[in-house]
Parts: C-alpha cells; sequence; structure tokens
C-alpha cells in the first residue's frame, strides 16, 4: 500500500479594513449593526448608480502585495463576474479577472524542524463582498451592508503538504495582515476567509489528481479539521478503487462532516468582461513608492534580526514577534533599559504578556510604557527593589499610569537593607515560632525558606532576603 | 409666436430683466402640452389610435413640480439673486434618467412602479442652473431602438412633422417635445445615435458631447461604455447654453473627464474662415448586410438627402471654410456590426439587476423557487427589445464565443477610433477640423414600418454609431427637408472635446441658412396651435 501526500491549495478572501466601501461612501464594517443601514443607492444596484473607486483599498492591497513579494501590476483592470442572485444586487460582482492588481509572490512558513515552507501565490485581486442571505421561516432575508466591502482574493500554488501546514498558512498570513494594518483578520467575523482545495497523491509523485474544493470553514482549527477529515475520505476512496471527484464540499462544524454541495461540472459561465464604468487602474511608480516609503519590517525578518541582533532563542524572538505592536514595544524597551535584551524579553514574556492578553489590548495602548517596564527592572537591578516588589509594580503602573519610582517612593516599597530592623524583625519570628524553631535545631533545616517567608511578610516585601536569611541563621545557631 | 417657442437664452434673458415671468413661461409651455401631447404614455393605453394628430411625448408630466420651481426663480429673481444661465427655462427628461421622488421608468413595465430616491447629475445640474423641469418623455424600452416604437408606454411618441411617421429615437420623446414648443430644451442620451438620429427626423439640434463630458451618473446604463447624455434644442446657442450647465466633472461618475470644461458661448460667433471640414465617400452609402446571401449590400443614400450636405459644404465654403474631399473613413461600415455586440454584452450586465428582488416589478404569480421568480419576473417585464438584447448579449459574451465576437468586437472599435485619428491628425494628412456627413440614411420612416426588423432598424444608426465607437462628439442639425416635407440632418464629428468648435461651425451654419425659405416652415402639428 503507497503512502499518500496531501495537496493543498488556499483561496483567501480578506475582508480590508478601509472606513468606506470599495466603490461607495457607505461605511465598511457593519458588525453588529441592523441590517441594510450602511446601504446607499450605488451599494444596493438602484437603476442608474456608479461605482467609483476607493483609493484606501487599492493602497491596502498594494501594501499586501508587497508583503507577499508579489508583482504590482502598473495597470490593471475590473471585471464583471455576471450571475444572479438575490444578495447580488446588480446582477454582477465587480472583481479582477485575467488582469489583477497583482501577480506572483510568496509566503515563508517557518516549520516545527526550523526550516522554511515557501507558498507560491498565484495572484491577488480586488473584487467587492455581495451582501448576506438568511432564510427565516421559508422567507428569505436579505442584508445588503456588507455589499460593496472591500476584499483582496488571493489564490496560493498547490504548495502545502498538510492540515497542519494549511493551518500554519493561515496563522501566518492573519500575522501579516494584522501587522501590516489592512484587515482585522478574524475569521470568526469572516475578515479572513477560506476555501481549500484538497488532492492526494502517491507521495513523491509530481502529477495533480482531480481535487475537491471545501467551503464555508470559518476557523484556523475548522480548516484544519475539514482537511484532515478530506485527506482521510480521499484515501479511503482511492484506496478502495475509486476516483476522487471535482466536488464542492461544505463543512459542517458542528457535524464534523463535509457535505456535497454540487459537482464541478456544473460551474456556471460568469460571462466576464471588463467593467466599463471603471477606468483601468494605474499604479504608478511616484505613487507605489510615496506608499511604500513607510512599509515595515515584516515578521519573519525581524525574527530573525531581533535572533541577530538582541542574541534572543528563535522561541523569545517568535513570540515577540507574533504582533507588530509587541515587537515594537520590546524594542523601545531595550533602548530604554540598555541592558541585556534577554532580561527585558523574559520579563515581557513572563508578565507583561499576560498582562496584554488579559486586557486584550497591543502592547503600545499598555499605561506601562517599555520606558517604565525599564525603569521597573531597572530598580529591580540595582537592588532598589526587589524582584516580587518589581512585579506588583507592573499592575501598579498599568493601572495607575504613574512612573515606578513615584509608586516606589509614596507606597515606601524601597527595600530595606537596615540591619537593625532585619534583626528585629527575625528575633520577633523566631519568637513567635518556637515549634518551627525547635525542629529547625533539630536538623530540619529546610525551615530557613519559611523563616524568610515569614520575616518578608511581616516586612510587606521590602526586605532584602539575603540580609532576613543570613540574620535568621546566626539567630538559630545561637 | 408664443412664449414657449422662443429660444431658450432669449428666455432667460427676458425672465432675467422681468419682462416675463418663469411662471408665465412654464404656463405657455403647460398650454402647448395641453394642446398638442395628447394621452401620456401608459402601460394600459392603447388610445394612441383614438389621437393619431398628437405628440405624444411624455410619460409623465409633473406640472407641480415644475410650477414650483418656476415660483423660485420668480422669487429669486425679485429678490435679485441670480437663478443662473438657465434661469426659468422649461425642459423635458428622457425618461432614462433618475429624477427624485418622480417615476422613473426607462420606458419599461419592469420599472413602471419605480419612483427614484435620487436625481441624476445632468438633470441636477440644470435644475442647479435654474432650469424648470416638465417631466419625463418617452423612448424606446431601456433606449433599445431608434424609432421609440418600443416604449411598454404607448402611445409611444409621433413626428411633430408627421403625425404618421416615427420621431426616431431612442430620445423620439424629446425631439419631438423641442419641435413641437414643448419646453425649448430636452436631455436626451446617445449611445449610437440616439440623440442625433431623432433629431435629423425632427428637425431639431442634438448633440453627443465627447464620452465622459456629461455625467453618466443617474442615467439608467444600457452600453456604459458608449452611452453619452446630451442636449436637444431648437437652436445651436440654446444647446451650447445647456451643454454649458451639464458638462464637467462628477465624483460620483468615474468615467467623466477631469478636463476643464470649455466656454461653448463665449466664441460662438466666431468666424469659421480657414477650419478644414470634411467629406468622406464613406458616409455617403450604407452597407448592410444582405439577409438573402453572404456579405453586405451597398446602396447609396437618397438624393435628398446627399444634396442637403453638399449643399451645407457649400454655405460653409461661402463662409470661408476649406472643404476636404474623399476623405478614407474604412471602417465605418463595420461600425453596426461591432455595435450589435458591444452594447448587447454590456446591456444584457446592465439588466441583471432588474431581477424583481429588490424594486421595480416582480412577477404576481406565486412561484416558490427562486429562479422560477427571476424567470417570470423578467419574461413579464421585459419588452421583445431588452429581451433580444439579452439573449444576444448572453450568447456573445459566453465564454466559448467571446474571443470571437466581443474582443473583435473591441479591435473593430479601435480600427473606428483610428479612422477618425487619422483624419483629425494636425500633422496628418487631412489635418480636419470637422466631417461633414448626413446624420441618418433615411428621413423619417412611417409608424411600423421598420418596427419588428431589429436588424434594419439598427441600420438606422449607421453613420452616427461610429462617434459613440470612437468618443467623439458630434451634433445633428437640421438642413432641410426632403420631398415629403420631412427634416434632414447633417452631422458634424469631431476630435475628442471639440464641442465648442462643433457648435461654432454649427452656429455659422445656422446664421447663413437664417433667411433660407426652408428654415421658416414650422411643424403641421402646431397648425392652428401656435396662432
Ligand atoms: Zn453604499
Amino acid at each position: 500500500m503507497p503512502a499518500y501526500e496531501a495537496v493543498i491549495g488556499l483561496e483567501t478572501h480578506i475582508q480590508l479594513n478601509t472606513s468606506s466601501k470599495i466603490f461607495c461612501p457607505c461605511k465598511a464594517d457593519s458588525w453588529n449593526d441592523p441590517p441594510n443601514t450602511n446601504i446607499c443607492p450605488v451599494c444596493t444596484g438602484l437603476p442608474g448608480v456608479l461605482p467609483v473607486l476607493n483609493q484606501a483599498a487599492v493602497e491596502k492591497a498594494i501594501l499586501l502585495a508587497t508583503a507577499m513579494h508579489a508583482e504590482v501590476q502598473p495597470v490593471s483592470y475590473f471585471d464583471r463576474k455576471n450571475y444572479f442572485y438575490p444578495d447580488l444586487p446588480k446582477g454582477y460582482q465587480i472583481s479582477q479577472y485575467d488582469m489583477p492588481i497583482a501577480r506572483g509572490g510568496y509566503l515563508d512558513l517557518p516549520m516545527p524542524d526550523g526550516s522554511l515552507r515557501r507558498v507560491s501565490i498565484l495572484k491577488l485581486h480586488l473584487e467587492e463582498d455581495a451582501g448576506k442571505t438568511r432564510n427565516d421561516a421559508g422567507r428569505r432575508l436579505i442584508d445588503f451592508n456588507r455589499c460593496g466591502v472591500p476584499l483582496v482574493e488571493m489564490v496560493t500554488g498547490p504548495d502545502l503538504r498538510s492540515a497542519d501546514e494549511a493551518a500554519q498558512y493561515l496563522i501566518r498570513l492573519r500575522q501579516l495582515l494584522r501587522w501590516l494594518g489592512v484587515s482585522e483578520a478574524d475569521m470568526e467575523k469572516g475578515h479572513l476567509r477560506c476555501d481549500a482545495n484538497v488532492s492526494i497523491r502517491p507521495t513523491g509523485a509530481d502529477y495533480l489528481n482531480p481535487k475537491t474544493e471545501i467551503k464555508n470553514v470559518n476557523s484556523i482549527v475548522a480548516v484544519r479539521d475539514a482537511i484532515l477529515t478530506e485527506i482521510e475520505r480521499q484515501t479511503r476512496e482511492v484506496e478502495a478503487g475509486r476516483r476522487i471527484e471535482a466536488w464542492t464540499l461544505e463543512w459542517d462544524e458542528d457535524a464534523g462532516v463535509l457535505r456535497k454541495m454540487r459537482s464541478k461540472e456544473t460551474e456556471a459561465d460568469y460571462r466576464y468582461f471588463r467593467e466599463p464604468d471603471l477606468l483601468p487602474l494605474r499604479v504608478d511608480e511616484a505613487w507605489r513608492q510615496r506608499l511604500l516609503a513607510e512599509f515595515p519590517e515584516l515578521p519573519l525578518e525581524r525574527r530573525q534580526r531581533f535572533v541577530e541582533q538582541y542574541g534572543l532563542p528563535e522561541y523569545d524572538a517568535d513570540i515577540l514577534t507574533g504582533e507588530r505592536s509587541l515587537s515594537e514595544y520590546f524594542e523601545a524597551a531595550v533602548r530604554s533599559y540598555a541592558g541585556d535584551p534577554k532580561r527585558v524579553s523574559n520579563w515581557l514574556m513572563n508578565d507583561v504578556l499576560r498582562m496584554i492578553n488579559e486586557l486584550a489590548i497591543p502592547a503600545g495602548e499598555l499605561r506601562l510604557t517599555p520606558a517604565y517596564l525599564a525603569e521597573i527592572i531597572k530598580l529591580v537591578d540595582s537592588g532598589a527593589v526587589n524582584t516580587s516588589t518589581g512585579k506588583a509594580l507592573l499592575e501598579k503602573v498599568q493601572s495607575s499610569g504613574k512612573a515606578p519610582e513615584a509608586i516606589v517612593q509614596v507606597e515606601g516599597l524601597a527595600r530595606v537593607s537596615d540591619q537593625d530592623a532585619i534583626q528585629a524583625a527575625c528575633a520577633q519570628v523566631l519568637a513567635e515560632n518556637p515549634e518551627q524553631v525547635a525542629s529547625y535545631r533539630a536538623g530540619k533545616v529546610t525551615l530557613i525558606g519559611w523563616f524568610v517567608g515569614q520575616v518578608m511578610r511581616k516586612m510587606r516585601g521590602k526586605a532584602d532576603p539575603q540580609l532576613a536569611r543570613a540574620a535568621l541563621e546566626a539567630l538559630l545557631k545561637e | 409666436m408664443q412664449l414657449c417657442d422662443l429660444p431658450a437664452y432669449q428666455l432667460v434673458e427676458m425672465i432675467k430683466r422681468r419682462q416675463v415671468s418663469a411662471v408665465e413661461v412654464l404656463e405657455s409651455t403647460l398650454q402647448r402640452i395641453q394642446a398638442v401631447d395628447g394621452l401620456p404614455g401608459s402601460l394600459a393605453a392603447e388610445g394612441g389610435a383614438l389621437e393619431t394628430d398628437k405628440v405624444h411625448a411624455f410619460i409623465t408630466l409633473t406640472a407641480e413640480r415644475a410650477r414650483r420651481q418656476a415660483e423660485q426663480v420668480d422669487e429669486a429673481i425679485r429678490a435679485g439673486e441670480d437663478p443662473g444661465p438657465l434661469a426659468g427655462v422649461p425642459f423635458t427628461v428622457k425618461d432614462i434618467f433618475c429624477v427624485r421622488d418622480t417615476p422613473s421608468t426607462a420606458g419599461s413595465r419592469i420599472l413602471a412602479n419605480f419612483v427614484a430616491p435620487y436625481t441624476a447629475t445632468p438633470v441636477a445640474r440644470m435644475e442647479a442652473a435654474g432650469g424648470v423641469m416638465l417631466g419625463k418623455v418617452n423612448l424606446d424600452e431601456f433606449t433599445y431602438g431608434s424609432s421609440s416604437e418600443s416604449s411598454a408606454f404607448q402611445p409611444s411618441p409621433r413626428n411633430p412633422w408627421d403625425t404618421s411617421r416615427v420621431p426616431g429615437g431612442s430620445s423620439g420623446g424629446c425631439t419631438a417635445a423641442v419641435a413641437a414648443g414643448e419646453g425649448p430644451l430636452s436631455l436626451g442620451t446617445d449611445t449610437a445615435g440616439s440623440i442625433r438620429q431623432p433629431a435629423a427626423f425632427c428637425g431639431v439640434v442634438g448633440m453627443k458631447p465627447t464620452y465622459g463630458r456629461v455625467s453618466r451618473y443617474g442615467l439608467i446604463a444600457f452600453g456604459s461604455s458608449l452611452d453619452c447624455p446630451g442636449p436637444v434644442a431648437h437652436q445651436v446657442r440654446d444647446a451650447a447654453l445647456m451643454l454649458q450647465a451639464i458638462a464637467g466633472r462628477d465624483p460620483r461618475d468615474a468615467t467623466a473627464a477631469n478636463i476643464p470644461v470649455e466656454d461653448y458661448l463665449a466664441r460662438l460667433e466666431e468666424e469659421v474662415r480657414g477650419l478644414r471640414i470634411g467629406l468622406s465617400p464613406d458616409y455617403f452609402r450604407i452597407t448592410y448586410p444582405d439577409p438573402q446571401g453572404e456579405g453586405f449590400r451597398q446602396e447609396p443614400l437618397p438624393a435628398a438627402i446627399s444634396d442637403a450636405v453638399m449643399r451645407a459644404a457649400g454655405r460653409l465654403a461661402e463662409l470661408g471654410a476649406d472643404i476636404v474631399e474623399d476623405v478614407p473613413m474604412p471602417h465605418t461600415r463595420f461600425g453596426i456590426p461591432a455595435y450589435f455586440v458591444i452594447s448587447r454584452v454590456e446591456a444584457a450586465s446592465n439588466l441583471h439587476r432588474y431581477d424583481g428582488v429588490k424594486y421595480g416589478y416582480r412577477t404576481p404569480d406565486y412561484v416558490d423557487d427562486l429562479n422560477e421568480m427571476y424567470r417570470r419576473t423578467r419574461a413579464q417585464g421585459f419588452g421583445p427589445q431588452p429581451k433580444l438584447r439579452i439573449l444576444m448579449g448572453m450568447y456573445v459574451s459566453a465564454a466559448q464565443y467571446s474571443q470571437q465576437y466581443y474582443t473583435l468586437a473591441l479591435r473593430v472599435r479601435t480600427l473606428i477610433r483610428g479612422d477618425f485619428e487619422a483624419a483629425f491628425d494636425p500633422a496628418g494628412r487631412y489635418r480636419l477640423h470637422a466631417l461633414l456627413t448626413p446624420t441618418t440614411p433615411t428621413t423619417a420612416f412611417p409608424i411600423g414600418d421598420v418596427y419588428g426588423d431589429s436588424v434594419l432598424m439598427q441600420y438606422a444608426d449607421q453613420l452616427t454609431v461610429p462617434a459613440n465607437h470612437a468618443g467623439i462628439p458630434g451634433i445633428s442639425l437640421p438642413a432641410g427637408f426632403d420631398e415629403a416635407g420631412l427634416p434632414i440632418g447633417v452631422q458634424l464629428l469631431g476630435p475628442d472635446f471639440s464641442e465648442a468648435l462643433l457648435l461654432r461651425l454649427g452656429r455659422a451654419f445656422e446664421m447663413v441658412t437664417a433667411e433660407d425659405a426652408w428654415r421658416q416652415r414650422q411643424p403641421p402639428v402646431l397648425n392652428g396651435v401656435r396662432g
């Protein structure tokens, strides 16, 4: 029995986060808005209206294309894709067909073994979204709010080899979209939609077998599950000597099964032709240069630089570049701190990241600024506060927005290294706990940690633990 | 002479000088409509048979709306304000433009109940200039025709020069209204000749501007890459006045040109000495596909039409224009076949939105299947002309035929444009400022004569459609009458954005022929009405 490998290509629809729609001034984002509240004559296809291209959508598409290393075309065209559906008010979708805004390109995926999988991009094109249809007790209700929301459709080559790789592609794509600020990239809200083309072949073969297309997958987990299920199904079919037919399948997430939507042979002829209501889309060099002047370093590049420039482990670098704001926060903190970057990384990854996740805000919006974080680490380094006070300071700064130094002053948090005060506290602890003292003296020396803890508690964490320990040991020897 | 027979520019002067009020002008025009128009077009009536001597230009007369506008103009003038360059001029609008809160039907059952929630840019601009909109006039259904007979709203408009004949089309309601004094200006559209051909048939001035000179926003689309809104008027000066008001960029139409609008009136009466006017043999014959066999049949134009063009050339030569003969325009004959393909592909797609879902007609039959709802709605809502265009448009844009037809037609279009570029090239052999041609191969034909043969009907546009393919401007001017007393039009075509020059040539021709006997005729429909 031969081993099989999967051949997977993904077609993604990316909702651009422009403030207005692609061909009219209506608000683009209708999340939680009542149906048919962000509509106008243009996006509802009234007689006589005309589309006017939103330059912001073009600019976001150019940013994305550049990040995918795709070639932005100096001239591209819009076409009409003609079909009837109630939520497609003009009876055609304005899209790009044979002359899209960008061609070629790739996205590199870091693999667990440290290698990179290069996924080729065939093309990117701009188009408008359709509305939503809801069936309600035998009636069809249509919400036109989504009509005309700008989308980029991006198609990969058949370069992915497993469900995990497909999931990895979506994770990296989502990271990139947010990094560039071109899409909210929330799959649950439909900002990032994915259809998967799946086929299998004997491992090592170089031909392509008929593929099926899986539609309606709304999360990265669902994409992985659906592809896994389909690979298993195709393997069973092939082993049983049956042919794979070019079906379109729909993923039922609740039931965890794929359902056949239609056979590919019945696919419609969309009668594409150039959209006469729009001019050719020209992206001249000056515009492109202006737009790309502030093009950011991309996640993988930054990750690599963090390893090289700051001597961070791959693991740290990967997490710190997971999100653009976090990576910028890290660099700002390192600059302010002017010490070992790994020390900043530790503080960030252990404590600040948890805070960010709990608050669900980007790192850049913390009241605990990178400079404050650096100041706290320096306070700990210098012994002015102990580590636990340092950690407590993170929360205090975040909740008050005050400078760490000021909080230390006002709250009297500075570490107490006054020998007499520590001596007194230690004596008091020993006097209060005669049983423990007895067992220590009987040989249970590990109790020293417990004694130190008691002293710290008594001194509200301000004691220098080293001094406290020495004082306790001296007193216990007496 | 009644107020409604005066040209727009004179009315504006009189109204601004308070010699007459906008309301008086409006009432005169409404009386004329009352006297000559007869029943408006409607879905029900076949009553046109009873009123064979009426014009039937209107579908919707909005008299009260017009009164309010006229009163506002008069108030503004009393308050010492300037109501604009069209102050108090009544005008009609082809019912293919959306006008807020008025029925905007496209002459089709499928939009019979559609009341537009917004106003088309050119209409809005005329109103902003002080114009008074009288209402919506009849047309071929969705502008698909050259006789205005295909409207779902019957009776269809008649030719004021002979009410047994068509006014031409598809802007037949516009040209019939202007010819009969039902408003001195009308807003039409020209996709293959739909302003110029009916203007020629009705003895009025009609201009198709350069593609993109006038915004298409609010124009219910036919062939989006060909459609041009433009003026219909009695006189060239009025056409210039109206074009001035409607031309210019529009943030709502990406295909509207950003080029500044010239002053069409400033140099209107400058001399035309030294301008080079071309004549092309390719515009003096008509080429039909031979329905019997292979290939094409060529026929010369009727002598009355050729003679009128040659006479016009002679009169322009008297004024010092250089007449350049034998300018080759070899691709003229392919204009109609290429138009058949391009316009129908665009039309079929533009008609997709009429699906019974959002607005307009929906089948009253009970259906529980979506596709059946589409089928019945469209089968019942569209007349034969849209159906023919949908069928052919779907066919020639199908994936397996589109190279063979659509792509080829686009190439032909480029060749036609090339003919004009060569003729107008300032460094070329001909260096023309304009080409002088007949507007139409025939004068107005009898109602029912051609209707039904949609191929033959299309050939009424053979001499006008090349300008639509090329995107260049053209103007049709009255130039005499044939033996039957029917108006003949001549056409001037010029390079992109040469409207000012075409208007100047037109005005020169108008002035040099002002005292000609034919200029003094009036449409028989006005006999006994005009007083
Ligand atoms: Zn809108």
